[in-house]
């Protein structure tokens, strides 16, 4: 054995050096090697990408959305004004628009992939319910997204799609005036509902986005990921040799929080 | 719980302490082994989605540096937002298509709030309520026939419903201009008979009556297909467009005096050569 | 289970149906605040403020040595030799855990209450309160010929532009007498489909097609256009809605006959005022009966087996 081997190299050692730093103040590092190297089942395959896939989407709107809320005016009078500059003339503007556009497009349709994979699976069962709940409410987010960033070019189709859209909400018996007028702000669609819609749009259900993918994930990462349900060798499949000692023992439920202990 | 058969419950935490067990024992490391694949895919959904901006912009703006020019993936935008609009058509973006079409389904009145509210809020519970109907822990598709069939089911109801959605149209003078090329040749009209059929198109005569499949039967009004096979005469037209309750008692139809002679006659002329498809 | 940890175990203020009265009274308070701020606001107040005081007796009886009523706390009975002491102890002295969770809990809701309601009447309230009503002056009545259908745009309120543009269907029904005199009579049709709001069109030719000139003006209201039409009915492009021209549905899904404008004559122009809903109009023109109803929005039932879905709207103008 020589002595490179057993002392680290210098650059080795420039690489380790802030890792070592950071982990021993934060644990960020373990946390990261946690997720990064955790097991997964053998046998999973290319449909269960579109999660991740939703997930890259969703990334995607979120830094073109940033940038388009550089350029846009949510005003009546300047808001279609904005949108012709920055498709038309803004440099590049085209592209970063054109990403936004398309790109939700791409995230519902990728949601709805997703779920219907979720579904093939059998993947919302037991013990995963409650991530099925947050992947619906995570769609219907989405969705909600879609109808509030609609309005925001202000052009025909955008202004006459959010009547209906808002009235729609009105024909829910007893509340739905009440939700209408507040969603248009007032008894008419003017600025003030340009302007919620916007608030709406890019701070309010991305913000419930954000913290819904987070719980989505942690229980993604808590609970696993499931093996295709026609795989030979699916994890947790029923074993016809297994001892009935052995079945006992594991029918007795681990105590609470210690789930991940075993 | 030593003794007997072990309760559905027993065995669902068995099965999951068991894949907790496979997969400790077989499973991959996630990265680099799954997330591989998550990045091939990611790629993939960046590359089509700026694909699809390109399209978008290439195919909308560059043939006339027009933004509501329509290109093969729709304008850059439509014209300003008009609240005071007398000829636009509304349609909501694709993916809401399918609620679009739910709406002119339910056609009744009374029947309003179920398909703005109703159905929609129903379909959402049961979606959102899936985990906790479908106990059962079976996962094989072979062996979940229920759950097989409603998935077809509301795939086919949803791929019906946004495609009818996206062909749905009116019969508003907007849209039914677009007709009349098929008209004249599928009827053979002669070049007299084309300002009419225009006039025809654009008069909103198909508010009340169809031609050809156009337009709406809602108010009983006749199909005016085969007007010409009656041979009314070109004058008996006239006097009847100016004043249709004059020539025919009780006819609900309004007067169109006031489009005057001439376009009158060009209607006339229309609608006495309409003998049927040729 | 150890005995000694017990003081430290979590301890939630005892169930209590004051703050659900509390509840109410602040809702029956913001919601007198849009409807009648003078009676249904003092009543939620008085009701907000009966109950905040009878919650506050409650909460604070144990800190003022009151003995507290219900205590069903979750604990596993420890042998009765050791407990019985135990207990006599807590109920003479108040454990400073016990007093931190509830100043704890209680300041924290001080906080969210401090933060939450201005801002959520903030987001909420503006829309419901000091709703304008416009006046819109369409011009001279003699710029509407007898019997003829305009189609009117014009806008409700110039300063905000575009946004306030609105479309009419409207119709000189030629003089009618009242009370001897002769006077102006119109039928003034809103646009808005009662079905979701979609821009209704005329079944008919409209425009330069029948020969008649589009009159323009441009005004107090910014510029208003008359164009002439000869409606066979209304329809509406989105879900197939149709309507005679008294706005009477014919088909399709609308809920009740097209709302109608308010109008006056004045100075011999005339004047668009605020709008009303409409059941049914029986007859035409100047001799209609108009079923006439408060302004609601669309797909919103008013008469019927169905108006009990909407008992309540948010005021209109």
């Amino acid at each position: 054995m020589s002595t490179r081997r057993r002392q680290p190299s210098r650059m080795q050692q420039a690489v380790d050096f802030p890792l070592d730093w950071l982990e021993e103040r934060s644990g960020l590092v373990g946390g990261v090697k946690y997720f990064l190297f955790r097991k997964v089942p053998a046998d999973t395959n290319w449909m269960q990408t579109l999660g991740s896939a939703t997930l890259t989407a969703f990334l995607v709107q979120t830094v073109t959305g940033v940038i388009l809320a550089m350029y846009y005016q949510p005003t009546p009078n300047d808001a279609y004004a904005s949108i012709v500059n920055i498709t038309d003339h803004v440099t590049l503007g085209w592209l970063v628009r054109g990403m936004h556009k398309w790109g939700a497009s791409v995230f519902i349709i990728l949601m709805f992939l997703h779920m219907g994979r979720v579904f093939l699976f059998g993947a919302y069962k037991y013990p995963r319910e409650l991530n099925w709940v947050l992947g619906v409410l995570l769609l219907v987010m989405g969705m909600a997204e879609g109808f509030t960033g609609y309005l925001l070019p202000w052009d025909q189709t955008a202004y006459w799609a959010s009547v209906v859209g808002i009235n729609l909400n009105g024909t829910a018996p007893f509340l739905g005036p009440w939700l209408a007028q507040f969603l248009r702000g007032g008894q008419d669609i003017g600025a003030e509902t340009l302007a919620r819609f916007y608030s709406l749009h890019m701070l309010v259900i991305p913000g419930a986005i954000f913290a819904l993918i987070g719980l989505h994930l942690y229980l993604v990462i808590r609970l696993g990921v499931t093996s295709p349900p026609w795989s030979k060798e699916a994890a947790g499949a029923d074993r016809a040799d297994e001892p009935s000692q052995l079945r006992e023992g594991l029918t007795r439920p681990a105590a609470r929080g210690a789930g991940e202990s075993e | 719980m030593a003794a007997g058969k072990p309760s559905a419950v027993d065995e669902r935490r068995a099965q999951f302490a068991r894949y907790k067990q496979d997969v400790k024992a077989r499973g991959k490391s996630f990265y680099p082994f799954a997330m591989f694949e998550d990045t091939v895919m990611s790629l993939v959904v960046v590359t089509v989605i700026v694909a699809l901006a390109a399209v978008w912009k290439w195919t909308a703006w560059a043939p006339h540096h027009l933004g509501t020019h329509q290109g093969l993936l729709g304008p850059e935008y439509t014209a300003p937002a008009d609240p005071g609009t007398t000829n636009f058509v509304p349609r909501p973006d694709w993916y809401f298509y399918f609620l679009f079409y739910l709406l002119r389904i339910f056609k009744w009145p009374e029947t309003v709030f179920l398909g703005t509210v109703g159905v929609p809020t129903i379909a959402l519970i049961l979606l959102i309520a899936l985990p906790f109907y479908d106990v059962r822990r079976e996962r094989r598709l072979s062996r979940r026939p229920v759950a097989v069939v409603g998935l077809v089911l509301t795939i086919l109801s949803m791929a019906i419903l946004t495609w009818k959605g996206a062909t749905a149209s009116e019969a508003l003078a907007s849209e039914v201009i677009a007709d009349v090329p098929n008209w004249i040749s599928a009827e053979k009209l002669p070049p007299a008979a084309v300002p009419g059929a225009k006039l025809f198109a654009v008069a909103g005569c198909t508010a009340c009556h169809t031609y050809l499949g156009t337009g709406s039967s809602n108010l009983g009004a006749p199909d005016l297909t085969t007007i010409g096979t009656r041979n009314l005469g070109i004058a008996f037209q006239i006097r009847h467009l100016q004043c249709p309750s004059c020539v025919n008692p009780g006819s609900p139809m309004p007067k169109f005096a006031s489009l005057g002679t001439t376009r009158l006659h060009e209607l006339a002329v229309f609608l006495e050569a309409s003998k049927g498809k040729k | 289970m150890n005995p000694d940890e017990m003081p430290d175990e979590p301890h939630l203020p005892s169930p209590s149906i004051w703050p659900i009265g509390f509840a109410i009274g602040i809702a029956v308070l913001l919601v007198g605040l849009i409807i009648d701020p003078l009676w249904i606001s003092t009543i939620g107040g008085l009701i907000a403020v009966v109950f905040g005081v009878l919650w506050a007796r409650d909460a604070t009886s144990e800190l003022r040595g009151k003995p507290v009523a219900i205590e069903p706390e979750r604990r596993q009975a420890a042998p009765a030799g050791e407990d019985a002491p135990l207990q006599e102890l807590s109920a003479e002295r108040y454990p400073r855990s016990k007093f931190l969770e509830g100043t704890t809990l209680g300041l924290g809701a001080v906080i969210g209450g401090i933060i939450t309601v201005p801002v959520a009447g903030f987001a909420v309230l503006p829309g419901f309160v000091g709703q304008k009503q416009h006046k819109v002056d369409l011009g001279p009545v003699s710029d509407f010929a007898d019997g003829q259908w305009y189609i009117a745009t014009f806008m409700l309120d110039p300063s905000e532009g575009e946004v306030s543009r609105r479309t009419t269907f409207i119709r000189n029904n030629g003089p009618l007498t009242v009370k001897g005199k002769q006077v102006p009579s119109f039928t003034i049709i809103s646009n808005h489909c009662v079905h979701l709001g979609c821009p209704v069109q005329a079944n008919g030719p409209s425009g330069a097609i029948l020969g008649l000139k589009t009159l323009t003006e441009t005004g107090k209201n910014g510029k208003v256009t008359l164009t002439p039409t000869v409606p066979a009915g209304f329809g509406c492009p989105c879900h197939g809605g149709q309507y005679d021209t008294e706005g009477n549905r014919t088909a399709g899904p609308p809920v009740r006959a097209l709302d109608r404008y308010e109008y006056e004559i004045d100075n011999g122009r005339i004047v668009l005022l605020s709008t009303y809903s409409v059941a049914h109009v029986d007859g035409t023109g100047a001799q209609a009966k108009i079923q006439k109803y408060k302004p609601v929005g669309p797909g919103e039932h008013i008469d019927g087996i169905e108006q009990i879905f909407y008992p309540l709207n948010p005021p209109h103008h």
